[in-house]
């Protein structure tokens, strides 16, 4: 076996790919709980305008399928005369997506509070949307955390899929890498490995935030 | 002579729940330093006339004043103010199951009174030492008993400085060795010259506090009068009827008054 072409091809391919990969991630992470929150909030608590587009939004977004999405906003787009770079077409695809499933799983756990502390916020004169945003969300955000950790483990996944929009990430390195040289087993199931790493690494970021957050009594914590 | 301006005045309010008619036109007045008692039957829209002096649920029909001003629940910003003013204590206690005893009943300050943060602390402090919980101030709700978390809602609503207080069955949901601590600390408030309308099945309680009892049945109030009126002395046979059951069930002496 000929370490070097490890060393000298492979790595410094694959570490310019794994940045990009993570220049994809980090940001639609964010945006897309952001986005995610906002729309499963009005899924359950907005005026029905707002429920209705985010109702809307959920159906196109988690309807068509994410590569279909990215082809449109890179590809299409341009026929309206909006040009995306491949970066900023990804980053809108991804967002955008995550956040359809993000908001399931923040409607799902808002349904699961008691109205009563609504209710009960009211009554000490919160507006609706100050005691849906300071005493129900942070509980909302709690209960759904681990769907939302689960989003963000397919997003990073996902995010291999930058490349068919021409944004060369890990998985798009890897490609070229792989057809250049011809070994398409050994490249490959590196970058499996270094998605593997950064999908573990995740998880057990995600498993501690769970921990810090849980409410002693309230929620099982690991001790 | 005429009597001063009551605090909190409703007039005939009807309130159906899907075509069911559970209030068919209340009218109440609260006094500086009243205690209302409003006893009744499961059903007869006891909680439910709570709720709507508080506006918490919509109601088809009737009106309420605080100070002679008439609420308007469209009006928002009044009718956040003017739930400040009504304190309201739930059966099922509420609390913000994220916070601390300390933090429930500060975040009220905070957000709504936008009272600055060392100030509402200190405030949050003594109202939970006025009911006796100085030493679980940093607990959450879970780690709490029943009666430290009813305790605990009544810290949280005596915090935005409330004119009155609606007491939903404040110890229906409480284990009976719980309930004493409960009712010391709302005779306290009453000792305070706190102005309230209590729905309570505690007869024993209720008769050692009201200065009036109200019966309620099918969304109605059938009679009204001081406590040893209406437990002993009521002119409708359904009034004695309820009290002589509920009587039974909490044989007298249990409550010194």
């Amino acid at each position: 076996m000929d370490l070097s072409f490890y060393t000298q091809e492979v790595a410094p391919a694959l570490l310019r790919g794994l940045w990009v990969s993570l220049g994809l991630i980090l940001p639609s992470a964010v945006f897309g709980l952001a986005i995610g929150v906002l729309a499963g909030t009005l899924r359950i608590y907005g005026r029905p305008l707002w429920k209705r587009v985010a109702e809307i939004y959920g159906l196109l977004f988690r309807g068509f399928p994410l590569l279909v999405q990215l082809y449109l906003w890179y590809f299409g787009l341009p026929q309206l005369g909006i040009y995306l770079s491949p970066y900023a077409a990804a980053v809108i695809g991804f967002s955008l997506c995550s956040g359809a499933y993000h908001a399931e799983y923040i409607r799902g756990a808002l349904r699961s509070i008691k109205q009563g502390q609504l209710q009960a916020a009211r009554a000490l004169g919160f507006s609706r949307t100050r005691a849906v945003v300071s005493i129900l969300l942070p509980q909302a955000i709690r209960r759904a955390l681990p769907g939302c950790g689960n989003e963000l483990i397919y997003l990073i996944k996902y995010s291999s899929l930058a490349y068919m929009v021409t944004c060369i990430e890990l998985t798009g390195e890897a490609k070229i890498l792989a057809s250049l040289f011809f070994k398409y087993l050994e490249v490959f199931f590196v970058v499996g490995a270094v998605y593997l790493a950064l999908v573990s690494l995740a998880s057990w970021g995600l498993r501690r935030l769970e921990d810090i957050v849980s409410i002693p009594g309230f929620e099982y914590v690991r001790r | 002579m005429s009597r001063p301006e009551p605090i909190l005045r409703l007039e005939n309010i009807h309130k159906s729940y899907t075509g069911q008619e559970v209030l068919k036109g209340v009218s109440l007045e609260l006094h500086r330093g009243d205690i209302k008692v409003i006893i009744g039957p499961s059903g007869s829209g006891k909680s439910t006339l709570l709720h709507c002096i508080n506006f918490l649920v919509t109601f088809e029909q009737g009106r309420v004043w605080l100070h002679e001003q008439e609420i308007d629940p469209a009006d928002k910003p009044r009718l956040h103010a003017y739930r400040q003013k009504v304190g309201m204590i739930f059966q099922d206690f509420n609390l913000f199951d994220h916070l601390t005893a300390l933090d429930n009943v500060q975040i009220g300050l905070v957000r709504v009174k936008k009272i600055p943060k060392r100030q509402a602390r200190e405030r949050a402090l003594s109202e939970l030492a006025r009911v006796g919980l100085s030493d679980h101030v940093f607990k959450y709700p879970a780690e709490l008993s029943g009666g430290q978390k009813q305790r605990v809602s009544i810290a949280r609503a005596l915090a935005m400085d409330p004119e009155v207080m609606l007491l939903d069955e404040p110890t229906s949901a409480l284990d009976p060795e719980l309930i004493g601590e409960v009712h010391a600390v709302i005779r306290n408030l009453a000792a305070g010259g706190m102005t309230m309308a209590l729905v309570t099945h505690e007869i024993g309680f209720a008769s050692g506090l009201a200065k009036e009892i109200l019966f309620m049945e099918n969304g109605l109030i059938l009679e009204q009068g001081t406590p040893a009126a209406i437990l002993n002395n009521a002119t409708l046979d359904r009034t004695r009827e309820f009290c002589a059951k509920i009587a039974r069930l909490h044989t007298g002496g249990r409550e010194p008054a």
